[in-house]
């Protein structure tokens, strides 16, 4: 898939990359989109690590910088394609192995600086992001939620557009609660707020569960070289995540 | 990430941020989703109204499934029926569905649905006659056929 000025969702990370680390007219674009994919898992390995949070939000916007923006990346990618998730870790691992960078971040800004940066500033990190594991699982979990995250985006865009907001907010309460808290909202009490029947509910999210798992298999596939690739990926992510048996659907 | 932080970054709903087992659910259904057979769909939306059911046909057909329950079940294979994601699962979801209606007769004596006279008969036949489904939904099928003739 070539380059566009508008990077599409379904552009791969190694699309980006390639793009992004060009002359094309696109380049910019596609350096925010791939860096916007790429900081929370950056952000979690570092901070896990030991850093404060002034530390690792410093470390990744030079990782960000000296990584992202020289073709460091880009050759790795050339040569070693692969999983994305895989060649993104062993660069932030070389990169803290490799301190002395961070001194010449701000000196590699480009002009007009990057936006998904900026958005990162903005938004401020998660100080306690540090202590409960370790960097490689802190690292894969973000990793995973952000895919997560813009599987849902996408999906809840899908069903507003089609004027299914009954079905986004049955999916929003039921799963991403769950995943996100812990807790899903009984129907007891989501089928009246809709007029809906219980029956009709789980039938609905069953719908948007569907539609989810294939926008999610989607932003996998992105990350990966080849696309047969996915259910190994899927495997060992669950590996490292430590997979719960009890599933909360 | 705090919620605070993830409802910053999505500019709207909380999305996704939980515990490493729980990302790895929300991981693993998603792929089982993406690649499961029909079944799998009908599974999953039987145990979200009786969750301890291990499939549709040991749901519909258990004593202890009350009648709201199968109410419940008949709505949600109603919609299947036209949003299954393939022929067999919507296929699947029609004769579940009718299922259940010869379930509440047999098991608790209502008729749960408006339909009456040579339909519903017609409905409970084909589903006797079917065999893919358990000797246990076409054993309540027919009873149910016994019932609906003699009303």
């Amino acid at each position: 898939m070539g380059p566009r000025a508008n990077p599409s969702l379904t552009q791969t990370n190694w699309d980006l990359i390639r793009d992004a680390a060009s002359d094309s007219a696109s380049s910019k674009a596609s350096l925010d989109a791939i860096t916007r994919r790429s900081w929370p898992a950056i952000y979690a390995f570092i901070r896990a690590s030991g850093r404060s949070h002034e530390e690792a939000t410093d470390l990744t916007q030079g990782f960000l910088c000296d990584v992202f923006l020289s073709r460091n990346l880009l050759e790795k990618a050339n040569a070693e394609r692969g999983r994305f998730r895989t060649l993104l870790l062993g660069a932030v691992r070389n990169y803290l192995a490799d301190m002395h960078r961070r001194k010449t971040a701000g000196t590699r800004m480009p002009k007009g600086g990057i936006a998904a940066i900026d958005a990162m500033s903005e938004h401020g990190l998660e100080p306690s992001e540090h202590g409960a594991h370790s960097p490689e699982r802190a690292f894969n979990a973000r990793f995973v939620a952000t895919l997560i995250r813009a599987a849902a985006e996408r999906l809840q865009r899908d069903l507003l557009a089609a004027g299914d907001e009954a079905s986004w907010e049955i999916f929003r309460l039921r799963v991403l609660q769950a995943a996100t808290e812990g807790v899903a909202v009984g129907y007891d009490e989501i089928a009246p707020r809709f007029g809906l029947e219980k029956g009709t509910c789980a039938a609905r999210l069953l719908v948007a569960k569907r539609r989810f798992a294939t926008i999610l298999m989607d932003e996998l596939r992105a990350t990966v070289d080849d696309p047969n690739d996915v259910a190994e990926e899927v495997h060992e992510l669950l590996a490292l995540l430590g997979e719960r048996r009890s599933v909360n659907r | 990430m705090s919620k605070a932080h993830d409802d910053n970054m999505s500019g709207s709903s909380n999305h996704a941020s939980g515990s490493s087992p729980q990302l790895g659910d929300t991981l693993r259904w998603a792929f089982e989703l993406d690649t499961s057979p029909a079944l799998a769909g009908a599974t999953w939306l039987t145990r979200e109204i009786v969750p301890d059911a291990r499939d549709p046909f040991e749901a519909i057909v258990a004593a202890t499934t009350t009648v709201e329950a199968l109410e419940q079940l008949k709505s949600a294979y109603k919609m299947l029926r036209t949003t299954g994601a393939t022929a067999a699962e919507r296929s699947l979801a029609a004769r579940l569905y009718a299922a259940t209606i010869a379930a509440a007769l047999v098991r608790h004596g209502q008729l749960i649905t408006s339909q009456r006279g040579e339909a519903l008969a017609r409905a409970f036949s084909e589903l006797e006659a079917d065999t893919t489904m358990t000797d246990a939904i076409r054993a309540i099928a027919a009873q149910a056929l016994t019932a609906a003739r003699r009303a």
